[in-house]
Protein backbone atom coordinates (compact mmCIF):
# COMPACT_ATOMS: atom_id res chain seq x y z
CA UNK A 1 0.00 0.00 0.00
CA UNK A 2 1.26 3.60 -1.06
CA UNK A 3 1.77 5.74 1.56
CA UNK A 4 -1.23 8.54 0.32
CA UNK A 5 -3.09 5.44 0.42
CA UNK A 6 -2.14 4.09 3.79
CA UNK A 7 -3.19 7.78 4.79
CA UNK A 8 -6.66 7.46 3.21
CA UNK A 9 -7.46 4.64 4.81
CA UNK A 10 -6.13 5.32 8.03
CA UNK A 11 -7.39 8.49 8.37
CA UNK A 12 -10.66 7.47 7.23
CA UNK A 13 -10.80 4.22 10.17
CA UNK A 14 -12.70 5.07 13.88
CA UNK A 15 -10.96 4.03 16.60
CA UNK A 16 -13.86 1.13 17.03
CA UNK A 17 -13.01 0.07 13.23
CA UNK A 18 -9.22 -0.23 14.03
CA UNK A 19 -10.01 -1.87 17.59
CA UNK A 20 -12.52 -4.54 16.13
CA UNK A 21 -9.89 -5.22 12.80
CA UNK A 22 -6.62 -5.71 15.29
CA UNK A 23 -8.16 -7.17 18.34
CA UNK A 24 -7.29 -10.81 17.54
CA UNK A 25 -3.80 -9.65 16.29
CA UNK A 26 -3.08 -7.67 19.24
CA UNK A 27 -3.89 -10.21 21.38
CA UNK A 28 -2.35 -12.88 19.75
CA UNK A 29 1.09 -10.91 19.81
CA UNK A 30 0.64 -10.39 23.49
CA UNK A 31 -0.23 -14.13 23.99
CA UNK A 32 3.24 -15.06 22.22
CA UNK A 33 5.36 -12.24 23.73
CA UNK A 34 4.21 -12.94 27.42
CA UNK A 35 3.52 -16.45 26.58
CA UNK A 36 0.87 -15.97 29.28
CA UNK A 37 -2.69 -16.16 28.32
CA UNK A 38 -4.60 -14.66 31.36
CA UNK A 39 -2.24 -12.02 31.11
CA UNK A 40 -2.08 -11.27 27.59
CA UNK A 41 -5.66 -10.68 27.95
CA UNK A 42 -5.66 -8.38 30.33
CA UNK A 43 -2.64 -6.02 28.68
CA UNK A 44 -5.07 -6.28 25.33
CA UNK A 45 -7.58 -4.28 27.73
CA UNK A 46 -5.07 -1.93 29.06
CA UNK A 47 -3.35 -1.87 25.68
CA UNK A 48 -7.03 -0.92 24.24
CA UNK A 49 -7.89 1.54 27.07
CA UNK A 50 -4.45 3.56 26.40
CA UNK A 51 -4.99 3.72 23.08
CA UNK A 52 -8.01 5.53 23.21
CA UNK A 53 -6.51 7.40 25.57
CA UNK A 54 -3.27 8.58 23.13
CA UNK A 55 -5.86 8.09 19.80
CA UNK A 56 -5.54 11.57 18.71
CA UNK A 57 -1.90 11.66 18.52
CA UNK A 58 -1.87 8.63 16.33
CA UNK A 59 -0.67 10.21 13.17
CA UNK A 60 -1.49 8.06 9.63
CA UNK A 61 1.47 8.73 7.86
CA UNK A 62 3.68 7.70 9.86
CA UNK A 63 2.41 4.25 9.72
CA UNK A 64 -0.98 1.71 9.97
CA UNK A 65 -2.93 1.87 12.87
CA UNK A 66 -2.04 -1.96 13.34
CA UNK A 67 1.64 -0.96 13.45
CA UNK A 68 0.33 1.62 15.99
CA UNK A 69 -1.21 -0.24 18.29
CA UNK A 70 1.42 -2.95 18.54
CA UNK A 71 3.73 -0.32 19.86
CA UNK A 72 1.42 0.60 22.38
CA UNK A 73 1.23 -2.79 23.30
CA UNK A 74 4.51 -3.46 23.61
CA UNK A 75 4.96 -0.37 25.92
CA UNK A 76 2.12 -1.67 28.01
CA UNK A 77 3.89 -5.53 28.16
CA UNK A 78 7.05 -4.01 28.79
CA UNK A 79 5.77 -2.13 31.77
CA UNK A 80 3.91 -5.34 32.44
CA UNK A 81 7.71 -7.46 32.09
CA UNK A 82 8.84 -4.77 34.75
CA UNK A 83 6.40 -5.24 37.11
CA UNK A 84 6.36 -8.90 36.97
CA UNK A 85 10.34 -9.26 37.26
CA UNK A 86 9.69 -7.02 40.49
CA UNK A 87 6.46 -9.44 42.14
CA UNK A 88 8.75 -12.72 40.95
CA UNK A 89 11.89 -11.78 42.76
CA UNK A 90 9.96 -10.84 45.95
CA UNK A 91 7.88 -14.15 45.84
CA UNK A 92 10.47 -16.47 44.70
CA UNK A 93 12.12 -15.94 47.95
CA UNK A 94 9.42 -17.25 49.46
CA UNK A 95 7.97 -20.24 47.35
CA UNK A 96 9.71 -20.68 43.03
CA UNK A 97 6.44 -20.60 40.73
CA UNK A 98 4.92 -23.46 39.58
CA UNK A 99 4.83 -24.52 35.90
CA UNK A 100 1.74 -23.96 34.08
CA UNK A 101 0.44 -25.98 30.84
CA UNK A 102 0.11 -23.34 28.09
CA UNK A 103 -0.71 -23.12 24.40
CA UNK A 104 0.21 -20.12 22.15
CA UNK A 105 -1.89 -20.70 19.43
CA UNK A 106 -4.51 -23.39 17.78
CA UNK A 107 -2.83 -25.61 15.06
CA UNK A 108 0.73 -26.19 16.29
CA UNK A 109 2.14 -29.14 16.72
CA UNK A 110 3.00 -29.96 20.24
CA UNK A 111 6.56 -30.15 19.53
CA UNK A 112 6.70 -26.62 17.69
CA UNK A 113 4.47 -25.27 21.07
CA UNK A 114 7.24 -26.92 23.16
CA UNK A 115 10.34 -25.40 21.12
CA UNK A 116 8.46 -21.65 21.42
CA UNK A 117 8.23 -21.84 24.98
CA UNK A 118 12.53 -22.65 24.76
CA UNK A 119 12.53 -19.22 23.27
CA UNK A 120 12.98 -16.54 25.16
CA UNK A 121 10.44 -13.40 25.15
CA UNK A 122 12.75 -11.06 22.65
CA UNK A 123 12.66 -14.09 20.48
CA UNK A 124 9.01 -15.21 20.67
CA UNK A 125 8.05 -11.32 19.98
CA UNK A 126 10.49 -11.16 16.44
CA UNK A 127 8.69 -14.64 15.31
CA UNK A 128 5.22 -13.48 16.59
CA UNK A 129 5.54 -10.20 14.70
CA UNK A 130 7.58 -11.80 11.61
CA UNK A 131 5.89 -15.02 11.10
CA UNK A 132 2.68 -15.13 13.02
CA UNK A 133 1.16 -11.53 12.19
CA UNK A 134 3.05 -11.43 8.32
CA UNK A 135 4.93 -7.64 9.16
CA UNK A 136 7.54 -6.94 6.95
CA UNK A 137 10.79 -5.79 8.21
CA UNK A 138 10.55 -2.18 8.40
CA UNK A 139 7.19 -2.48 10.17
CA UNK A 140 8.64 -4.95 12.90
CA UNK A 141 11.56 -2.96 12.94
CA UNK A 142 9.44 0.07 13.90
CA UNK A 143 7.85 -1.66 16.78
CA UNK A 144 10.65 -2.92 17.96
CA UNK A 145 12.96 0.43 18.24
CA UNK A 146 15.57 -1.09 15.79
CA UNK A 147 17.11 -1.35 12.00
CA UNK A 148 15.13 -3.41 9.88
CA UNK A 149 18.62 -5.57 9.27
CA UNK A 150 18.85 -6.00 13.41
CA UNK A 151 15.31 -7.43 12.78
CA UNK A 152 15.76 -9.98 9.82
CA UNK A 153 19.11 -11.26 12.04
CA UNK A 154 16.88 -11.71 15.34
CA UNK A 155 14.25 -13.43 13.68
CA UNK A 156 17.08 -15.59 11.72
CA UNK A 157 18.43 -16.49 14.94
CA UNK A 158 15.16 -17.30 16.47
CA UNK A 159 14.38 -19.42 13.86
CA UNK A 160 17.27 -21.28 13.95
CA UNK A 161 17.04 -21.43 17.62
CA UNK A 162 13.55 -23.20 16.90
CA UNK A 163 14.89 -25.50 14.77
CA UNK A 164 17.45 -26.99 17.01
CA UNK A 165 14.69 -27.39 19.79
CA UNK A 166 12.64 -29.43 16.91
CA UNK A 167 15.68 -31.50 16.28
CA UNK A 168 16.94 -32.45 19.51
CA UNK A 169 13.05 -33.37 20.26
CA UNK A 170 12.91 -35.54 17.15
CA UNK B 1 11.65 -30.35 10.23
CA UNK B 2 13.32 -27.79 7.69
CA UNK B 3 12.95 -24.39 8.45
CA UNK B 4 10.76 -23.49 5.51
CA UNK B 5 7.68 -26.15 7.36
CA UNK B 6 8.69 -24.56 10.29
CA UNK B 7 7.76 -20.99 9.09
CA UNK B 8 4.55 -22.49 7.29
CA UNK B 9 3.31 -24.23 10.86
CA UNK B 10 3.50 -20.84 12.46
CA UNK B 11 1.77 -19.07 9.68
CA UNK B 12 -0.79 -21.37 10.11
CA UNK B 13 -1.32 -20.66 13.71
CA UNK B 14 -4.35 -18.40 14.82
CA UNK B 15 -4.72 -16.97 17.79
CA UNK B 16 -8.05 -15.71 18.21
CA UNK B 17 -9.40 -13.23 21.19
CA UNK B 18 -11.68 -14.67 23.54
CA UNK B 19 -15.61 -13.54 23.86
CA UNK B 20 -15.19 -11.48 27.18
CA UNK B 21 -11.89 -9.80 25.51
CA UNK B 22 -13.63 -8.59 22.58
CA UNK B 23 -16.68 -7.19 24.84
CA UNK B 24 -14.40 -5.79 27.25
CA UNK B 25 -12.49 -3.79 24.29
CA UNK B 26 -15.98 -3.14 22.60
CA UNK B 27 -17.10 -1.27 25.20
CA UNK B 28 -14.00 0.76 25.52
CA UNK B 29 -14.62 1.65 22.05
CA UNK B 30 -17.66 2.42 22.10
CA UNK B 31 -16.86 5.30 24.66
CA UNK B 32 -14.56 6.58 21.80
CA UNK B 33 -15.63 10.53 20.72
CA UNK B 34 -16.22 11.36 17.29
CA UNK B 35 -12.56 11.61 15.62
CA UNK B 36 -12.49 16.02 15.49
CA UNK B 37 -10.31 17.56 12.38
CA UNK B 38 -6.90 16.70 12.62
CA UNK B 39 -4.38 18.63 12.56
CA UNK B 40 -1.57 17.97 10.39
CA UNK B 41 1.54 20.11 9.35
CA UNK B 42 0.92 19.62 5.90
CA UNK B 43 -2.76 21.60 6.55
CA UNK B 44 -0.99 24.21 8.60
CA UNK B 45 1.53 24.73 6.11
CA UNK B 46 -0.92 24.88 3.08
CA UNK B 47 -2.18 28.37 5.12
CA UNK B 48 0.77 29.41 6.78
CA UNK B 49 2.96 29.38 3.91
CA UNK B 50 0.58 31.68 1.88
CA UNK B 51 0.01 33.68 4.50
CA UNK B 52 3.78 34.25 5.31
CA UNK B 53 4.68 34.81 1.41
CA UNK B 54 1.87 38.11 1.59
CA UNK B 55 3.14 40.02 4.44
CA UNK B 56 6.56 39.28 3.36
CA UNK B 57 6.13 40.65 -0.01
CA UNK B 58 3.76 43.06 1.60
CA UNK B 59 6.59 44.61 3.79
CA UNK B 60 9.11 44.33 0.88
CA UNK B 61 7.31 46.48 -1.59
CA UNK B 62 5.26 48.55 0.46
CA UNK B 63 8.20 49.80 2.40
CA UNK B 64 9.10 53.15 0.34
CA UNK B 65 12.84 52.90 -1.14
CA UNK B 66 15.34 54.56 0.70
CA UNK B 67 16.83 56.55 -2.34
CA UNK B 68 12.98 58.08 -2.35
CA UNK B 69 13.01 59.26 1.12
CA UNK B 70 16.53 60.48 0.68
CA UNK B 71 16.14 62.29 -2.39
CA UNK B 72 15.56 66.02 -1.26
CA UNK B 73 18.03 66.17 1.76
CA UNK B 74 21.36 67.16 0.08
CA UNK B 75 18.86 70.07 -2.02
CA UNK B 76 17.63 70.93 1.53
CA UNK B 77 20.69 70.52 3.60
CA UNK B 78 22.53 72.80 0.97
CA UNK B 79 19.88 75.42 1.19
CA UNK B 80 19.86 75.51 4.87
CA UNK B 81 23.76 75.80 4.74
CA UNK B 82 23.36 78.63 2.62
CA UNK B 83 20.80 80.63 4.40
CA UNK B 84 22.96 80.41 7.13
CA UNK B 85 25.76 81.61 5.57
CA UNK B 86 23.39 84.69 4.63
CA UNK B 87 21.36 85.44 7.59
CA UNK B 88 23.62 87.70 9.32
CA UNK B 89 24.17 90.23 5.56
CA UNK B 90 21.83 90.65 2.87
CA UNK B 91 22.21 88.42 0.14
CA UNK B 92 23.49 89.72 -3.87
CA UNK B 93 21.15 88.38 -6.27
CA UNK B 94 24.05 85.88 -6.85
CA UNK B 95 23.94 84.41 -3.78
CA UNK B 96 27.22 86.10 -2.58
CA UNK B 97 27.28 88.17 0.78
CA UNK B 98 27.44 91.95 -0.35
CA UNK B 99 28.58 94.10 2.36
CA UNK B 100 28.54 97.76 1.51
CA UNK B 101 32.08 99.56 1.42
CA UNK B 102 32.07 103.24 0.85
CA UNK B 103 34.62 104.39 -1.46
CA UNK B 104 34.20 107.80 0.50
CA UNK B 105 36.13 106.24 3.57
CA UNK B 106 39.37 104.09 3.40
CA UNK B 107 38.80 100.40 4.20
CA UNK B 108 40.24 97.29 3.91
CA UNK B 109 38.02 94.34 3.01
CA UNK B 110 38.82 91.02 3.09
CA UNK B 111 37.01 88.27 1.61
CA UNK B 112 37.07 84.36 1.64
CA UNK B 113 34.90 82.34 -0.57
CA UNK B 114 34.46 78.84 -0.98
CA UNK B 115 33.12 77.21 -4.40
CA UNK B 116 32.29 73.62 -5.05
CA UNK B 117 33.01 73.02 -8.78
CA UNK B 118 33.08 70.11 -11.37
CA UNK B 119 36.33 71.59 -12.90
CA UNK B 120 38.57 72.76 -11.28
CA UNK B 121 41.58 73.96 -13.68
CA UNK B 122 38.52 75.64 -16.00
CA UNK B 123 37.34 77.67 -12.53
CA UNK B 124 40.75 78.82 -11.60
CA UNK B 125 41.56 80.16 -15.43
CA UNK B 126 37.48 81.96 -15.09
CA UNK B 127 38.63 83.13 -11.53
CA UNK B 128 41.74 85.01 -12.84
CA UNK B 129 40.31 86.47 -16.14
CA UNK B 130 37.07 87.62 -13.70
CA UNK B 131 39.96 89.19 -11.54
CA UNK B 132 41.79 90.45 -14.31
CA UNK B 133 38.81 91.82 -15.95
CA UNK B 134 38.34 94.28 -12.75
CA UNK B 135 41.46 95.38 -12.93
CA UNK B 136 42.92 93.03 -10.35
CA UNK B 137 45.50 90.22 -10.69
CA UNK B 138 45.88 86.81 -8.70
CA UNK B 139 48.66 87.25 -6.14
CA UNK B 140 48.91 83.33 -5.45
CA UNK B 141 47.40 80.29 -7.35
CA UNK B 142 47.73 76.61 -5.36
CA UNK B 143 45.60 74.11 -7.48
CA UNK B 144 45.87 70.23 -7.30
CA UNK B 145 44.11 67.71 -9.49
CA UNK B 146 43.46 63.97 -9.38
CA UNK B 147 41.52 61.78 -11.65
CA UNK B 148 38.73 62.22 -9.30
CA UNK B 149 38.89 65.40 -7.21
CA UNK B 150 40.50 68.33 -7.31
CA UNK B 151 41.51 71.74 -5.29
CA UNK B 152 42.47 75.20 -5.54
CA UNK B 153 43.30 78.18 -3.30
CA UNK B 154 43.93 81.41 -5.24
CA UNK B 155 44.54 84.65 -3.54
CA UNK B 156 43.35 87.67 -5.60
CA UNK B 157 43.68 91.69 -5.62
CA UNK B 158 40.33 93.18 -7.01
CA UNK B 159 39.71 97.36 -7.09
CA UNK B 160 37.61 97.98 -3.90
CA UNK B 161 35.62 99.83 -6.17
CA UNK B 162 34.90 96.30 -8.32
CA UNK B 163 34.70 93.97 -5.22
CA UNK B 164 31.20 93.44 -4.80
CA UNK B 165 30.37 92.83 -8.55
CA UNK B 166 33.68 90.57 -8.73
CA UNK B 167 32.56 88.25 -6.19
CA UNK B 168 28.96 88.11 -7.97
CA UNK B 169 30.98 87.00 -11.04
CA UNK B 170 33.01 84.63 -8.97
CA UNK B 171 29.99 83.08 -7.26
CA UNK B 172 28.99 82.06 -10.62
CA UNK B 173 31.89 80.04 -10.92
CA UNK B 174 30.30 77.04 -8.68
CA UNK B 175 28.75 76.42 -5.52
CA UNK B 176 28.83 78.35 -2.35
CA UNK B 177 29.95 76.50 0.30
CA UNK B 178 31.41 79.20 2.87
CA UNK B 179 32.11 82.87 2.74
CA UNK B 180 33.74 85.17 5.21
CA UNK B 181 33.85 89.05 4.62
CA UNK B 182 36.32 91.52 6.72
CA UNK B 183 36.44 95.05 6.53
CA UNK B 184 38.23 96.99 8.47
CA UNK B 185 37.59 100.71 8.56
CA UNK B 186 41.41 102.60 8.68
CA UNK B 187 39.70 106.25 8.18
CA UNK B 188 40.10 106.89 11.63
CA UNK B 189 43.49 106.26 11.50
CA UNK B 190 44.60 108.05 8.69
CA UNK B 191 42.90 111.15 9.79
CA UNK B 192 45.14 111.08 13.39
CA UNK B 193 48.19 110.40 10.95
CA UNK B 194 46.90 113.55 8.69
CA UNK B 195 46.41 115.97 11.98
CA UNK B 196 50.05 114.52 13.20
CA UNK B 197 51.73 115.77 9.96
CA UNK B 198 50.12 119.22 10.18
CA UNK B 199 51.28 119.77 13.42
CA UNK B 200 54.86 118.10 12.84
CA UNK B 201 54.66 120.40 9.75
CA UNK B 202 54.16 123.57 11.57
CA UNK B 203 56.30 122.69 14.51
CA UNK B 204 58.57 122.65 11.48
CA UNK B 205 58.09 126.21 10.10
CA UNK B 206 58.35 127.45 13.70
CA UNK B 207 61.76 125.97 13.89
CA UNK B 208 63.13 127.43 10.32
CA UNK B 209 61.77 130.59 11.43
CA UNK B 210 64.14 130.27 14.69
CA UNK B 211 66.97 128.86 12.68
CA UNK B 212 67.37 126.09 14.63
CA UNK B 213 70.08 123.42 15.01
CA UNK B 214 70.07 121.84 11.31
CA UNK B 215 70.28 117.77 12.91
CA UNK B 216 67.18 119.11 14.55
CA UNK B 217 65.21 120.22 11.27
CA UNK B 218 66.39 116.91 9.26
CA UNK B 219 65.39 114.64 12.20
CA UNK B 220 61.37 116.14 11.55
CA UNK B 221 61.94 116.46 8.50
CA UNK B 222 62.58 112.69 8.10
CA UNK B 223 59.73 111.91 10.76
CA UNK B 224 56.90 113.97 8.67
CA UNK B 225 58.19 111.94 5.61
CA UNK B 226 58.03 108.65 7.33
CA UNK B 227 54.33 109.15 8.37
CA UNK B 228 53.35 110.12 5.29
CA UNK B 229 54.83 107.30 3.32
CA UNK B 230 52.74 105.13 5.72
CA UNK B 231 49.69 106.60 5.31
CA UNK B 232 49.90 106.28 1.26
CA UNK B 233 50.83 102.82 1.99
CA UNK B 234 47.61 102.01 3.97
CA UNK B 235 46.08 103.95 1.11
CA UNK B 236 47.37 101.94 -1.53
CA UNK B 237 46.53 98.57 0.06
CA UNK B 238 43.31 99.88 0.94
CA UNK B 239 42.38 100.65 -2.95
CA UNK B 240 42.85 96.68 -3.43
CA UNK B 241 40.31 94.12 -1.78
CA UNK B 242 41.93 90.31 -1.44
CA UNK B 243 40.10 88.14 -1.77
CA UNK B 244 40.75 84.29 -1.04
CA UNK B 245 39.24 81.90 -3.16
CA UNK B 246 39.17 77.76 -2.39
CA UNK B 247 37.93 76.04 -5.02
CA UNK B 248 37.26 71.78 -4.73
CA UNK B 249 35.17 69.67 -6.78
CA UNK B 250 32.45 67.54 -4.65
CA UNK B 251 33.71 64.56 -2.20
CA UNK B 252 33.16 61.39 -4.01
CA UNK B 253 31.40 60.39 -0.96
CA UNK B 254 30.80 56.66 -0.07
CA UNK B 255 27.27 57.74 1.31
CA UNK B 256 25.88 58.24 -1.55
CA UNK B 257 26.17 54.50 -2.84
CA UNK B 258 24.36 53.69 0.62
CA UNK B 259 21.41 56.10 -0.63
CA UNK B 260 20.46 54.03 -3.85
CA UNK B 261 19.12 51.13 -1.85
CA UNK B 262 16.65 48.83 -4.38
CA UNK B 263 13.77 47.82 -2.87
CA UNK B 264 14.95 44.50 -1.81
CA UNK B 265 17.65 46.20 0.25
CA UNK B 266 15.69 45.65 3.43
CA UNK B 267 15.25 41.97 2.48
CA UNK B 268 18.94 41.74 2.09
CA UNK B 269 20.01 43.21 5.69
CA UNK B 270 17.38 40.78 7.52
CA UNK B 271 19.04 38.34 5.97
CA UNK B 272 22.90 39.56 6.48
CA UNK B 273 21.50 40.05 10.50
CA UNK B 274 19.97 36.39 9.96
CA UNK B 275 22.95 35.44 9.06
CA UNK B 276 24.82 36.58 11.88
CA UNK B 277 22.32 35.36 14.43
CA UNK B 278 22.71 31.88 12.62
CA UNK B 279 26.41 32.14 13.31
CA UNK B 280 25.96 32.69 17.05
CA UNK B 281 23.05 29.92 16.84
CA UNK B 282 26.02 27.40 15.59
CA UNK B 283 28.29 28.54 17.79
CA UNK B 284 26.24 28.30 20.96
CA UNK B 285 23.79 25.31 19.59
CA UNK B 286 26.23 23.04 18.30
CA UNK B 287 27.89 22.19 21.33
CA UNK B 288 24.80 22.10 23.41
CA UNK B 289 23.16 20.14 20.19
CA UNK B 290 26.17 17.74 20.11
CA UNK B 291 26.39 16.88 24.37
CA UNK B 292 21.73 16.71 23.76
CA UNK B 293 22.58 14.20 21.35
CA UNK B 294 25.52 12.23 23.28
CA UNK B 295 22.80 12.32 26.71
CA UNK B 296 20.14 10.77 24.08
CA UNK B 297 22.50 8.20 22.84
CA UNK B 298 23.74 7.17 25.73
CA UNK B 299 20.34 6.91 27.77
CA UNK B 300 18.90 5.06 24.30
CA UNK B 301 21.63 2.62 24.75
CA UNK B 302 20.90 1.86 28.41
CA UNK B 303 17.25 1.50 27.66
CA UNK B 304 17.91 -0.99 25.50
CA UNK B 305 20.27 -3.48 27.36
CA UNK B 306 17.72 -2.85 30.00
CA UNK B 307 15.36 -3.89 27.59
CA UNK B 308 17.49 -6.70 26.09
CA UNK B 309 17.70 -8.07 29.50
CA UNK B 310 14.03 -8.08 30.62
CA UNK B 311 13.41 -9.92 27.59
CA UNK B 312 16.19 -12.45 27.43
CA UNK B 313 14.18 -14.68 30.22
CA UNK B 314 11.48 -17.39 28.85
Amino acid sequence: MTNRRLVAYNEGMTFQQAAEAHLDDVYGYLVWFTSDRFAAEELTGTTFERALRLWDRFDPSRGSARTWLFQVARTVALDHFRSERRRLRREQLAAPPEAVEFRFADGLSPDVEAALGRLTAGEREVVALRVLLDLDAGAAARILGISPTNCTTRLNRALKKLEEALDVAA
Amino acid sequence: MSQRDLVAELRSAHVEAPDRLRQRVRLVAAAAPAPPRRFTWRRALVVAVPVVAAVAAAVVFARPASHEQQATPPTVRAAVEHGAAAQPRAASPSGALAVPSPLSRVQTVSETLSLRVRDVSGAVKRAVRVAMSFGGYATAVDAATTRTSGSADLTLKVPRAHVQAAIAELAQIGTIVAEHVDVTDRQAGLNATDRLIARLQKQLATLRAQNAPAAQIAALTQRIASLQRGEAATRRSAHYATIHLHLATPQPAAVHRSHHHGPLHGVAVALEWLGIGAVYALAIGVPVVLVLVLGWLAARLVRRRREDALLSRR
